[in-house]
């Protein structure tokens, strides 16, 4: 079964909570639908939460990774929050590093931060 | 022949034991002698030859548990392992040179009598090294989880600021653990601000500046800000000259320094309260 990851528009900012792991497909229909999203909505900001995965594989790091170019490409910032240290581990065995990606501790900070960056 | 031998030993307790004092004495490793008192060396030698001649009088179990509690002492006191194995052939050669002198034994007896010391020697060997090895690998082991525990404490000294300060040669597996230690204690403290203190880590290479900028990467995908502090003159000039790019992280000198950078960071400062 092909399940999609909700997304949530909030002002002018588009809201992700990823709840359970993903798998390849998910993780490649979430980057088409997070874009549409963008270009429809005209957002200027994405907050993708990851508080609910202790796993990450490679193929997903490098979807991620590309989505978050691909949104800066469209005009939109990026925070990712709430990321397990594991992850964390993770991501930094695999060599990826995710330059220039802000980050936040939580979905609430993480709003907050993404707020500040876009001047309001 | 057991019943004689134990009478011999038993009725010259005292004499055997200044002799086996005084043989111990020289055969001895010196640092062992050296660490402890006459006094102690004295008593605890006594109680060894009790503990041997305990052998005799009491069941197995018994002997067995009073080589535990006594090779637990030993352990804690710093005796090697060889002082012991030592001390019970010492003993049995005493014995054995004083019955043979005082016409105990003779050439015909003496192949009992010998039979007899190997019979009783030996599950003693067993047990006390047994014991002995027993007592040091607990040791070890408790020593184990000591230093594991002080390898990488992170404390939150303020408000979403925390401070993990390292002290000695950081190697793979510590970095592992300062990498994870570090991780969930921004994750609970809920840290913005983390400083790694390195004024106690003697030399930092390549290997440890890439550890500890894998675990700064990592801090920041967690959502905080990792600044490295306590750079030593020395160490800045290593870490130019081989090469190492710190530039993605914010280092500072001392952890002062630090402190006020991440107050900074964290839109605070601190004031002088006006009486």
């Amino acid at each position: 079964m092909n399940m999609r990851i909700p997304i949530l528009k909030l002002h002018d900012c588009l809201l992700v909570s990823i709840q359970w792991e993903l798998d390849d497909q998910t993780a490649l229909q979430f980057q088409e639908d997070l874009l549409h999203k963008i270009h429809e909505t005209s957002a200027r900001g994405v907050v993708i939460d990851f508080t609910s995965i202790d796993f990450i594989d490679s193929f997903i790091a490098k979807v991620l990774g590309d989505v978050i170019s691909m949104s800066k490409l469209m005009g939109a910032k990026v925070v990712i929050t709430g990321i397990q240290p594991a992850v964390a581990i993770t991501l930094i065995e695999l060599g990826i590093h995710l330059e220039g990606v802000m980050t936040a501790l939580d979905l609430e900070k993480g709003l907050e931060k993404l707020q500040r960056e876009l001047g309001d | 022949m057991r019943k004689t031998i134990y009478q011999y030993v038993y009725s010259h307790n005292d004499e055997i034991l200044n002799e086996w004092i005084e043989l111990m004495r020289k055969e001895a490793d010196e640092r062992a002698i050296q660490t402890m008192s006459d006094h102690m060396f004295i008593k605890t030698s006594a109680e060894f030859v009790e503990l041997v001649m305990s052998n005799f009088s009491e069941s197995v179990e018994a002997f067995h548990d009073r080589a535990i509690e006594f090779s637990e002492k030993i352990v804690r006191l710093g005796w090697p392992l060889t002082m012991m194995t030592d001390g019970l052939r010492v003993f049995g050669q005493i014995v054995e040179d004083r019955m043979k002198k005082e016409g105990n034994i003779d050439h015909n007896s003496y192949v009992e009598f010998a039979a007899e010391i190997n019979n009783w020697m030996f599950p003693m060997y067993k047990t006390i090294t047994q014991a002995y090895t027993t007592s040091w690998e607990r040791t070890v082991s408790l020593q184990k989880i000591a230093l594991q525990e002080l390898t990488a404490p992170l404390i939150p000294v303020f408000d979403k600021i925390s401070v993990m300060p390292l002290i000695g040669t950081i190697d793979t597996e510590r970095a592992k653990q300062i990498m994870e230690n570090l991780l969930e204690g921004v994750v609970n403290h809920r840290a913005e601000v983390v400083l790694i203190d390195i004024t106690g880590v003697p030399v930092v290479d390549t290997m440890v500046a890439h550890h500890i900028i894998q675990a700064a990467e990592a801090v920041r995908l967690v959502g905080a800000k990792c600044t490295i502090v306590g750079i030593r003159p020395e160490i800045a000039q290593t870490i130019v000259n081989l090469g190492i790019n710190l530039e993605d992280v914010t280092t500072t000198s001392t952890l002062k320094k630090g402190v006020e950078q991440a107050l900074t960071l964290t839109s605070r400062k601190i004031v002088e309260v006006q009486e």
